[in-house]
């Protein structure tokens, strides 16, 4: 059995945050923690996580430029990322602010369901 | 009574005393000039003569003249008469004709020349002046005898025309091969009155002058005549001025009576002398209707006619409330202008804008804009329930695993956090009602800069605390404006309190936050600039825009959608300028010309 995958999660909400990581860590995953896109991108770098999950609306840095800071780094680009997002524009408006930048593997609208958010972690991690 | 007594006793009466009665100067000279004998006309003319020479006497001359007739006489013997000027007794100059006729002795010989003088200096001097009188005046002149031929012309006809002397008038004129249809001087001939009418002549070159032409008969003592006398004004430039008179007359008759803005006008004694039909339908007058100086005064705003006739220039109200004359108020743009001429004042113009229509455009856009905010408040707070939703499942999952699994400390955080998103959902429903009604803005004069002033003091002590410098500026006058103190004073403190929040995150020293008053372009401006954290592209898109919070539990997010309500109910606009890492600055601009109205006391 191989060691723990180690997720991201990035999330200004503090509760919201606690909630995603006992979901991931009662389902065997590590979880490393940011309140905001800087330390997600700081983070990222140090701790190597298998995927990340992020917020899009955060203070001092939002989570669109956390994802484009990713997909620039040649140690992270290639780091799966699921977008959490409370925003109400749809994955397709998010998709077209991208610019060129490589599609996120998936995308989930709050409040979300914790058993298809597991499924469809779990399915880019086994890839 | 016989002839032959007559004979003999008068003609010897005749012969001795003529010489001294008759009125005529007569002096005669030998051939060396010299005066040998006169009568007593010659000197009460000339004076006293013996030895003297005939043009010491005549012309005060000491030599002889250049050109002398007599010289000629002495030798042909012919008879001559002459026009002459010379020096009376008095030295006074004289003209006179002068008859130079030889003696004839009885070998035919001429020993002496007789010098018969009549002084004509009144009559040249008349003839002098009817010549310089015809030739100066300013008008054409020309005599016509009855075959139309000219005979006479003035100076000012000749300079123009050059030679018309025995022309045909309508040849010389006109340039025409036949005579006039429409002749003044025909007239004139045929019933021996004067005649007016008018005529375009033509130069030489085809340049067209047009003339009051005046002709009169020429009469002689009997009342007979054969010339006529027609005098022409030149009236080109008269007629060119009447065209062109014509002209801006028609032009500004067409503007007014089509122009969407009512215009009127009052002479100096207070009658209206026009009322268009923009501002007949505006002030509900019927077409026909005559409106009295009293009548309109009380339509106008009170003391208006005064202002306008007592003040130089122009007196422009941008927004007042005028009376139609069934006495409903409605409100309009007036300017009233004095009239003036080189002798003073002639009267009033005014001109009136209707505002209804604007105003009513003015309140749409206001209320489109409420909307949109409503609507994009709407979409924020999902975004804010969504949120609330998911931190509350959080709290459930909690709860629930913990309890699951007899974890207490587990119960305990989903516990917390089910009342704190309890919490805020009450907080945010609260915030929201209160932004979603509002209250009716309620204006009142008030300093502009002493709202700012009382914002920076109420953060004072804050912003010591936290090392940032809070500064409050006040560039230039700023004139006391209709503003609901309390509103405007909300959205210093939500701006002012963001600055701080804005110099907080960011980690750089020497933060400063600074609140700037000042007048632009008829506009009172608020602008409150921070050197703090700044904000990035998507933060400023929705800073306006959605119930929108960077702040976490911090904010309720709804500041900003507060504070541009707020403003745009004032009339105003709010903007906002960022760069990440180095600043924002926002600003509020509230146009004078679009502020609410004064809430008045006894309402």
């Amino acid at each position: 059995m191989s060691a723990a995958k180690k997720i991201l999660i990035v999330e200004d909400e503090q509760d919201v945050l606690a909630y995603f990581e006992a979901i991931f860590q009662d389902n065997g995953y590590d979880t490393v923690l940011a309140r905001n896109g800087i330390e997600g991108f700081e983070l990222a770098k140090s701790e190597k996580p298998d995927l990340i999950a992020l917020d899009i609306t955060m203070p001092g840095q939002s989570g669109m430029k956390t994802y484009r800071q990713y997909k620039r780094h040649p140690a992270l680009k290639d780091i799966p990322v699921i977008i959490i997002t409370a925003v109400n524009d749809s994955f397709k408006s998010l998709l077209d602010e991208l610019n060129g930048f490589s599609t996120p593997e998936a995308f989930f609208n709050k409040p979300i369901d914790p058993e298809e958010l597991l499924k469809v972690v779990a399915g880019i991690l086994s890839e | 009574m016989t002839q032959t007594s007559f004979a003999s006793d008068h003609k010897k009466w005749i012969n001795e005393q003529l010489f001294d009665t008759i009125p005529l100067g007569i002096a005669v000279i030998d051939p060396e000039f010299n005066l040998v004998y006169a009568n007593s006309a010659f000197e009460q003319l000339f004076g006293s003569w013996k030895h003297h020479k005939c043009y010491n006497i005549y012309k005060s001359r000491e030599d002889m003249c250049s050109y002398c007739e007599s010289t000629l006489t002495f030798k042909d013997g012919t008879p001559r008469i002459n026009e002459e000027v010379g020096y009376d007794r008095s030295g006074r100059q004289i003209r006179y004709l002068q008859h130079t006729t030889p003696i004839v002795d009885e070998d035919g010989n001429f020993p002496f020349i007789i010098h018969i003088f009549t002084n004509i200096t009144e009559a040249a001097q008349i003839r002098d002046e009817y010549q310089l009188l015809l030739d100066q005046v300013p008008c054409n002149i020309l005599l016509i005898d009855r075959n139309f031929r000219i005979i006479k012309a003035n100076k000012r006809l000749r300079d123009w025309l050059g030679d018309v002397q025995d022309r045909y008038c309508f040849e010389t004129l006109k340039g025409l091969k036949h005579k006039c249809t429409e002749c003044t001087a025909r007239q004139t001939f045929t019933d021996g009155q004067m005649h007016t009418g008018y005529h375009s002549w033509q130069s030489k070159k085809g340049k067209i002058l047009h003339f009051h032409v005046i002709t009169v008969p020429l009469k002689q003592p009997n009342g007979k005549f054969d010339l006529v006398m027609e005098m022409a004004v030149d009236v080109t430039q008269t007629l060119r001025l009447e065209d062109g008179l014509k002209f801006a007359n028609t032009f500004l008759e067409t503007i007014i009576a089509t122009s969407m803005d009512g215009i009127f006008a009052v002479n100096e004694r207070g009658k209206i002398t026009i009322f268009n039909p923009a501002a007949r339908k505006l002030f509900n007058i019927k077409n026909n209707q005559v409106v009295s100086r009293e009548e309109l005064a009380a339509m106008l705003p009170t003391g208006f006619l005064a202002q306008v006739s007592e003040l130089p220039g122009h007196v422009y109200l941008p927004e007042i409330e005028v009376k139609t004359i069934n006495g409903e108020a409605f409100p309009v743009r007036l300017i009233g202008n004095r009239l003036m001429a080189d002798d003073g004042a002639i009267g009033m113009a005014f001109s009136v804008q209707d505002l209804r229509k604007i105003k009513q455009l003015e309140q749409e856009k206001l209320e489109a804009e409420r909307l949109a905010a409503v609507g994009h408040t709407v979409a924020g707070l999902s975004h804010g329930i969504k949120n609330l939703i998911t931190a509350l499942e959080g709290g459930m999952y909690m709860l629930n695993s913990g309890l699951s699994k007899g974890n207490i400390e587990r119960i305990q955080k989903g516990m917390e956090m089910l009342v704190r998103n309890i919490e805020r959902i009450s907080i945010f429903v609260k915030a929201f009602l209160s932004f979603s009604k509002g209250r009716q803005i309620q204006a009142k004069y008030c300093d502009p800069a002493e709202i700012a002033q009382e914002v920076v003091d109420l953060y004072a002590v804050k912003a010591a605390k936290l090392g940032i410098v809070l500064k409050n500026e006040k560039l230039g006058d700023v004139n006391p404006a209709p503003i609901d103190y309390e509103s405007m004073h909300e959205c210093l403190t939500n701006l002012v309190g963001n600055a701080i929040d804005a110099c907080q995150v960011s980690e750089g020293a020497g933060c400063h936050v600074t609140v700037r008053t000042f007048e632009d372009d008829g506009a009172i401006i608020y602008e409150v600039t921070d050197n703090g954290c700044g904000m990035d592209y998507e933060v400023k898109r929705k800073v306006f825009t959605t119930f929108f919070t960077t702040k976490g539990l911090g904010g309720s997010g709804l500041g900003l959608l507060m504070t541009k309500k707020i403003v745009q109910e004032h009339g105003g606009k709010i903007d906002l300028e960022s760069v990440p890492g180095k600043g924002t600055t926002f600003r509020i601009s509230l146009p004078r010309l679009r502020l609410p109205k004064v809430i008045s006391k006894e309402a």
